[in-house]
C-alpha cells in the first residue's frame, strides 16, 4: 500500500495541532533538547514527507530513528494520535526508496529464521564462554567497531548457551485438572536472551492447571521489523503466525514478553496488516492473545498457597509496551504482590522508559545510557534487592543498568520469582 | 560576513552540539502550536540553543552587528507564531537551560533560567510549600521563559491573577548585546517602585524588546485545601450572572470555568462515561486555602449557584473533585475529536471579553460557526472573561480552511465590539498582530517608539504584536 494512503498517514497527521505536551513526556526530547527528537516534530517530518516538501532520505530516517518507540506519546496524545505508527509507516516508506543491504540482510533474513537464529546465537554464546568477547575488549578489538558497538556489545554480556525451545517440549499437560489449553508466543528475547522465563512461565501454566502449546515453525511477532522500517517482513511474519495458531486449538495465546503481547493487539495488527484480507483473522487472533501476567490474575486468579522463607525486597518497572501500549500496570504488581516473600516497593516514575527498546540500545547507544541512567538511580533509590519487569529487551538493558551503576540487584520477570517460589516449595517439602 | 560564515562563527561561540544549521534539522523550527504556522511554516536561518547568559549575549551581539533577525523560543507550545522566525534570522531556543538558581525561602521568591517547565519549577517549590501560581493549561511543557515573554496565566487567574505581578526582576540581553537588571541590581525586596518599571514593560513584551536570560519571581504560601462545586444550569444567562453573584457574595474561587452546551457534547461524546447532565452551560468553582475557609466559601457558592442552577454539588473529597474536574480537564482533547476528519485548530481561540458579556458573545459566537458551517467548541475562564473557542475543522480542505480564516477574524472582531480583546492570555504574535491599531489606536506608534528605544536595528522579533 502506498504509503500516503496508510490510515494513520491519511486520517491522523492533520490532527496534530502541535500542542507540545509530547516533548516532556518523551524519554529521548528530555536527554536531546531538539525539536527533531519531539514526537509532535516526527508527526511533522511525516507530514512532510507525505506532501513532498522533503526527498525521503536516509537523513529523514534519522531523525525520524530517533524515537525508541515506547509510545508514551500515542498513550498521552490529546489529540489522540498513534505517533508511532506514523513514524514506523514513515520509516518503512523510507527503507523502500534506500535500501540498506545490512538491514534487509538482519531483518529481511536472519531475523524471520529461528533456526538460523538459534544457531548462531548458540555460537555467539559459545564465543563468549570461550572468553572471546573479553579478549577482544581486553586487546582493544571491541575499540574498532563503528560507533557506539564498542560500547553497546556491553549490554549483550551474557548469552545463554541454549534458546529456550531446545529445551522445551512442544506440549506440556496440566497438572491436575484442564482448565485452559494454552498456546504459549514464546518471543524472541525470551527464547534466546531469557530462557529461564519461558522454562517458568510454562511451569507456572502447567501447575496452575493449562496445557501449554508451543509451536513448532513460530516466528518472531514482528517488532524489530516494524521499528526497523520492515513493515513488509512484519506483515508476512504476523500472517505466518496467525496462520500457525489458527491450527491450534487453543483458549488463550499467552505470551511473557511485553513487547510481543503488545505487536499483536488488535490495533497493531490492523496497522501491519491493513490492505491484506487478513484483517478479520487477526482480529479473531488477537482477542485470545493475553499477557502472562494479566491471565495469571485475572482469569487464573492464581492463589500461591506455598511459604519458602524467602523473603525479597522487589521493586517494579513497567515495560513501555505494557504500560503504554496496552495500559497493563495492575497484574504485574498484583501478582508480585501474591508471591510469599516478596514485599512491593514502588520507585518513582516506574512507567518512565529504561532505554532498551531492542535495537535501540545499540544503534542510539548514547541516548540509550542516558536514559538507562536516571531508570536506575530510580530504582537504586528504592533499596530494593529485586528489579522485577515483564519484558526481556527490558531486563538485558536493566541488567546493563546494574552493572554500570554497580548495583547488586537480581532483574527478573515475576514469573521467575513465582516459579521459584513453587520449586523451592517442593524441594522443601 | 555571508550566512555560511555566521553558521561557521555561531559554532565556534558556542560549540556544534548548541547550533543548528542543516536545513533539515531547522525546518522543525518553522512552527508552533498556532493555526498560521501549520499553514505557513517558516524555516529559520540557524537554530542556537545557549545555556548560559554569555552565549545569549555572544549571539546577539553578532546578530546585531549583521543586522540578523533574532528570535527567542521557549517550549514552541504557543499559539500565535510568537516564536516562529516569519521574517527569518536566528532562533534562540532557550528551552534546554533548565536551571531554578536559587530558592530563596526566607523571602519568598525563586530565581530561574528561562527553560525551566513551570511544573517542574512547583514540584521544587513544592518541597518548601511554596508556589508559583499562575496556572497555564500548558504547565506541563511551557517554559517559565515563554509565560513571562506572553504574561501567561491560566485556570487559577480569577484569584492569582497572570504571570506578571509575580515576576520581580529580570536579567535581560538587549538587542543591542548588552546585559541589564530590571527590579533592583541587588534587590530582593517584593514591594519596590523604584525607577521606570522596565520589568512590567518586558513582561508580555512577546520578546521584541530583548531576550529574557534570567527571572526572579514572587512564590506565595501553598494552599492547604481545595474544593469543588459544579452547578448546571438551564439557561446559559445564568451562568455569567451567578459568576458576578457569587463575587458579590464576598466570594473569590481561584478559578472558573464554564463549559457551554456544545462542549459539554463534545465531552459525551468522546467519554460517554463521564455523563455531564444534558445542559446550557456548567459552571466549574475551584476555591482554595485553609480546610474552614474552603469549606465555608464552598457553601456560599452552593447557596448561590443554587438559586439560579438546576443542580449544584460541592465536593472537598479528592476523588470526587477529579470526577468533577474531569469534564474540564478533557475538554480541549474532546474538542480536537469532535469531528473523525477533522482537528480542532488554533486560532481566534483566546478572547477575552467582559464577564457582563459573556453570555452574548457565545451566542453570537455559536451563531457564527452556523453562518460559516464551522462547528465551535465554547469552554473558558469565565471568572475572568477569557474565553476559549475550539473551530473543527478538516484543514486540508482550502475551502473549510478559508471559511475559518473568515470566522476568526469575526471573532477577533467580535472582540473588540464587545469592549474586550482579542487576546487574554495567548499573545498577539505573528497571527494577530493586523488587529493592534484597531485595539490601540494612536498608541500603537509610541509602542513602535518604545520598541525603536530598545531595538534600533530593528532585528527583535520582527514581525509580531504589531
Amino acid at each position: 500500500m502506498d504509503f500516503r494512503e496508510l490510515p494513520p498517514v491519511k486520517e491522523q497527521l492533520m490532527k496534530c495541532v502541535r500542542c507540545g505536551k509530547c516533548r516532556e513526556l518523551c524519554p529521548v526530547f528530555k536527554e536531546i533538547g531538539v525539536e527533531s527528537a519531539a514526537p509532535r516534530g516526527h508527526v511533522f517530518m511525516v507530514q512532510m514527507l507525505r506532501d513532498g516538501k522533503v526527498e525521503p532520505t536516509p537523513e529523514v530516517y534519522d531523525r525520524l530513528g530517533q524515537c525508541l518507540m515506547c509510545e508514551t506519546c500515542s498513550a498521552n496524545c490529546p489529540s489522540g494520535i498513534d505517533v508511532h505508527e506514523l513514524n514506523a509507516a514513515a520509516r518503512a516508506y523510507l527503507s523502500q526508496t534506500n535500501p540498506n543491504w545490512g538491514k534487509d540482510l538482519l531483518f529481511g533474513n536472519f531475523w524471520t529464521k529461528p533456526d538460523l537464529m538459534k544457531q548462531s546465537i548458540k555460537l555467539a554464546s559459545l564465543a563468549q564462554r570461550l572468553g572471546l568477547q573479553k579478549l577482544a575488549r581486553n586487546i582493544g578489538l571491541t575499540r574498532i567497531l563503528p560507533g557506539d558497538l564498542k560500547d553497546a556489545e556491553k549490554i549483550l554480556d551474557h548469552i545463554p548457551p541454549r534458546s529456550a525451545r531446545s529445551t522445551l517440549p512442544a506440549f506440556t499437560p496440566a497438572q491436575g485438572d484442564t482448565r485452559y489449553r494454552v498456546g504459549y508466543f514464546l518471543g524472541c528475547g525470551t527464547d534466546f536472551l531469557s530462557p529461564e522465563i519461558a522454562q517458568a512461565t510454562v511451569n507456572v501454566l502447567s501447575r496452575n492447571g493449562c496445557e501449554v502449546y508451543i509451536p513448532e515453525g513460530l516466528k518472531c511477532c514482528g517488532l524489530p521489523h516494524i521499528a526497523n522500517g520492515k513493515l513488509d517482513v512484519a506483515r508476512q511474519l504476523t500472517i505466518h503466525n496467525i496462520n500457525l495458531f489458527q491450527k491450534l486449538n487453543v483458549d488463550y495465546i499467552i505470551t511473557d514478553c511485553g513487547s510481543c503481547s503488545a505487536t499483536l493487539t488488535e490495533k497493531n495488527l490492523r496497522f501491519v496488516l491493513q490492505g491484506t484480507p487478513y484483517q478479520e483473522d487477526a482480529a479473531a487472533f488477537a482477542a485470545r492473545v493475553m499477557d502472562l501476567t494479566v491471565f495469571l490474575i485475572d482469569v487464573l486468579d492464581i492463589r500461591v498457597d506455598v511459604h519458602t522463607g524467602q523473603k525479597w525486597k522487589v521493586t517494579y518497572h513497567d515495560p513501555c509496551h505494557l504500560v503504554n501500549a496496552q495500559g497493563i500496570t495492575a497484574q504485574p504488581r498484583e501478582l508480585l504482590r501474591r508471591i510469599p516473600g516478596v514485599e512491593l516497593i514502588e520507585m518513582p516514575n516506574a512507567a518512565s522508559c529504561c532505554g532498551g527498546s531492542g535495537t535501540y540500545s545499540v544503534t542510539h547507544h548514547q541516548v540509550s545510557m542516558q536514559i538507562l541512567d536516571k531508570k536506575m538511580s530510580n530504582a537504586a533509590s528504592t533499596g530494593a534487592d529485586v528489579l522485577a519487569t515483564c519484558c526481556p529487551s527490558c531486563i538485558m538493558q536493566l541488567n546493563h543498568g546494574c552493572r554500570r551503576s554497580n548495583w547488586n540487584a537480581e532483574v527478573v520477570h515475576p514469573v521467575v520469582l513465582l516459579d521459584r517460589v513453587y520449586q523451592e516449595a517442593l524441594t522443601t517439602v | 560576513m555571508n550566512h555560511v560564515d555566521i553558521k561557521k562563527e555561531l559554532i565556534k561561540m558556542l560549540g556544534p552540539d548548541k547550533v543548528l544549521t542543516d536545513e533539515l534539522d531547522l525546518m522543525y523550527y518553522s512552527y508552533d502550536s498556532s493555526f498560521l504556522t501549520k499553514l505557513q511554516p517558516v524555516t529559520p536561518n540557524a537554530v542556537v540553543l545557549p545555556t548560559s547568559t554569555a552565549e545569549v549575549q555572544a549571539v546577539v551581539r553578532l546578530a546585531y552587528e549583521h543586522g540578523i533577525n533574532i528570535i527567542p523560543r521557549g517550549a514552541g507550545t504557543g499559539e500565535t507564531g510568537g516564536c516562529v522566525a516569519t521574517e527569518g534570522g536566528i532562533v534562540i531556543d532557550l528551552s534546554r537551560w533548565r536551571e531554578i538558581v536559587e530558592i530563596d525561602v526566607n523571602n519568598m521568591q525563586v530565581v530561574v533560567r528561562p527553560g525551566v517547565i513551570h511544573a517542574d519549577l512547583n514540584d521544587e517549590l513544592a518541597k518548601f510549600n511554596l508556589f508559583f501560581p499562575p496556572d497555564p493549561g500548558s504547565s506541563k511543557m511551557c517554559t517559565v521563559g515563554g509565560m513571562v515573554a506572553n504574561n501567561a496565566s491560566g485556570l487559577r487567574a480569577v484569584k492569582y491573577w497572570t504571570t506578571e505581578p509575580y515576576v520581580l526582576g529580570l536579567e535581560v540581553v538587549t538587542p543591542t548585546g548588552e546585559v541589564i537588571i530590571t527590579g533592583g541590581q541587588q534587590a530582593r525586596c517584593i514591594k519596590n517602585v523604584s525607577g521606570l518599571n522596565l520589568t512590567k514593560l518586558m513582561v508580555g513584551s512577546e520578546g521584541v524588546l530583548g531576550i529574557v536570560t534570567q527571572i526572579r519571581l514572587r512564590c506565595f504560601p501553598r494552599p492547604k485545601a481545595r474544593g469543588i462545586a459544579m452547578a448546571v444550569f438551564d439557561h446559559l444567562d445564568d451562568a455569567p450572572a451567578t459568576v458576578l453573584e457569587v463575587y458579590q457574595a464576598g466570594v473569590l474561587p481561584s478559578g472558573i470555568e464554564i463549559l457551554d452546551g456544545s462542549a459539554i457534547k463534545a465531552v459525551n461524546d468522546f467519554k460517554p462515561q463521564i455523563n455531564l447532565p444534558d445542559a446550557e452551560a456548567i459552571l466549574l468553582f475551584e476555591v482554595d486555602g485553609n480546610p474552614p475557609g474552603v469549606e465555608y466559601e464552598g457553601q456560599i457558592i452552593k447557596e448561590v449557584a443554587g438559586r439560579r442552577a438546576r443542580q449544584v454539588e460541592w465536593s472537598t473529597d479528592k476523588q470526587r473533585m477529579a470526577e468533577l474536574w474531569e469534564g474540564r480537564s478533557i475538554t480541549a482533547a474532546a474538542a480536537a475529536r469532535v469531528r473523525p476528519d477533522g482537528s480542532r485548530i488554533f486560532a481566534g481561540e483566546d478572547i477575552s471579553v467582559p464577564i457582563s458579556k459573556v453570555a452574548e458573545v457565545l451566542r453570537a459566537i455559536r451563531a457564527l460557526g452556523d453562518k460559516y458551517g464551522i462547528k465551535v467548541v465554547n469552554y473558558g475562564h469565565i471568572g475572568d472573561g477569557n474565553v476559549h473557542c475550539a473551530p473543527v475543522i478538516n484543514p486540508e480542505d482550502p475551502h473549510e480552511v478559508e471559511l475559518v480564516q473568515k470566522l476568526v477574524d469575526e471573532i477577533h472582531l467580535l472582540a473588540i465590539e464587545m469592549n474586550g480583546s482579542t487576546t487574554g492570555e495567548h499573545g498577539v504574535g505573528a497571527a494577530r498582530r493586523g488587529y493592534a491599531v484597531l485595539e490601540h489606536g494612536s498608541a500603537v506608534e509610541y509602542m513602535k517608539k518604545v520598541k525603536n528605544a530598545f531595538d534600533p536595528k530593528g532585528i527583535m522579533n520582527p514581525g509580531k504584536l504589531f
